[in-house]
């Protein structure tokens, strides 16, 4: 199962969601699969941090569907972010873990996913999300994206994905101060709110 | 802490807008967290760690609400990374709300490195901090952070020490 498949399967399914997802190759990837999510999706750098920050946008706007497009590295860099949505139940935070099952951006060294005895899913119900599942094929993921983009529980899908990067994909040319100010005047548009206002004098 | 502390970081928390708290429990604070988890205005998320909680509140900024992160200083070392990523990689700030363990007159051996190493990582992180001693700064002291995270869009820290934690 290709990655690129499954963003554009989940892609065709998102219209008003916000999304924040994780780095490496996958954010070139999903901004070609996803174009019309270009101003709605944040990636962020940090292993660990995506899931959380996600989690944290969900709090914020409990009216707004969020989605995670995690990663195993990234996933079991904070495998603590499980038992706080264990604890947390937000009922809008759809996460997506692409499970490549190595550290692709630096030419694949394999991760702990890679020796068929770790199991992100069967953590996640460890840690209290009963809603996590693996996914081996596109129409398995499919399923998932259906179900967990509609549930009021949280809701992870693992996707065993190739360690294979999509060819001839536009790169993207922005860097993360530029991409936080496209992702907040996009919050601030479409939720009527102000985020960075203006200062006290011009 | 005494209630009249706890009671003055809550009006300073919320002055600032903040209604959502992402906190690792400590034991100088110890009189703090159930007051926060008690109010009806603020909504706390108990996190794994202090960087998981870094990250949940940077969320929590892109959402439009406010958010702080408290904890004792010694998860100031535990949110480095993401601190680093978030703050100086995309200008999403995260404020700090922290205990000073390890000041002069500290009394556990283990608490010394806390004292040690706050500022210069506060400093390494060119994070700008006041360290709070008096009861009757700490409301403007944390309106102050507020102000200055929301026009710096970077993050900020007030360190609360002396005989408001001991």
């Amino acid at each position: 199962m290709k990655r690129y498949d499954c963003m554009k399967l989940l892609a065709a399914r998102l219209k008003d969601e916000l999304v924040i997802l994780s780095l490496g190759a996958s954010v070139d990837e999903w901004y070609n699969a996803a174009p019309h999510m270009r101003e709605a999706s944040l990636f962020q750098q940090q292993l660990g941090c995506v899931t959380p920050q996600a989690f944290g946008l969900a709090a914020g706007l409990p009216q707004r569907r969020i989605i995670s497009l995690d990663t195993d590295g990234g996933m079991m860099f904070n495998l603590g972010i499980l038992a706080t949505l264990g604890n947390e139940q937000p009922k809008n935070l759809f996460t997506v873990v692409w499970d490549n099952e190595c550290y692709q951006s630096i030419g694949g060294p394999p991760t702990h996913t890679a020796f068929g005895r770790v199991d992100i899913a069967a953590i996640a119900r460890g840690a209290g999300v009963e809603n996590a599942y693996t996914a081996r094929t596109l129409e398995e993921f499919e399923a998932h994206c259906e179900a967990g983009l509609k549930a009021d529980v949280p809701y992870i899908v693992v996707a065993k994905v190739a360690g294979t990067v999509q060819p001839d994909i536009k790169r993207k040319h922005s860097d993360g101060r530029e991409d936080k100010y496209i992702f907040v005047r996009h919050v601030e548009a479409t939720e009527g709110i102000v985020i960075m206002g203006p200062s006290e004098h011009n | 802490m005494k209630q009249s502390s706890v009671d003055a970081v809550i009006r300073g928390l919320k002055k600032a807008g903040v209604s959502i708290v992402c906190y690792l429990p400590d034991s100088l604070f110890k009189q703090l967290y159930p007051a926060l988890d008690a109010d009806p205005d603020i909504r706390t998320i108990r996190v794994t760690n202090e960087g998981e909680g870094a990250a949940i509140c940077g969320g929590v900024f892109l959402s439009g609400k406010r958010a702080a992160l408290i904890m004792e200083n010694s998860g100031l070392r535990a949110s480095v990374e993401p601190l680093a990523r978030m703050g100086l990689g995309a200008g999403i700030p995260v404020v700090m709300l922290m205990s000073y363990r390890g000041e002069l007159g500290e009394n556990n051996w283990w608490a010394i490195p806390h004292g040690i190493t706050m500022e210069p990582v506060l400093n390494a992180l060119r994070i700008p901090y006041r360290i709070v001693r008096e009861e009757d700064q700490i409301e403007q002291s944390i309106v102050d952070a507020y102000n200055w995270s929301y026009n710096a869009y970077y993050h900020s820290a007030i360190a609360l020490g002396g005989e408001i934690v001991r």
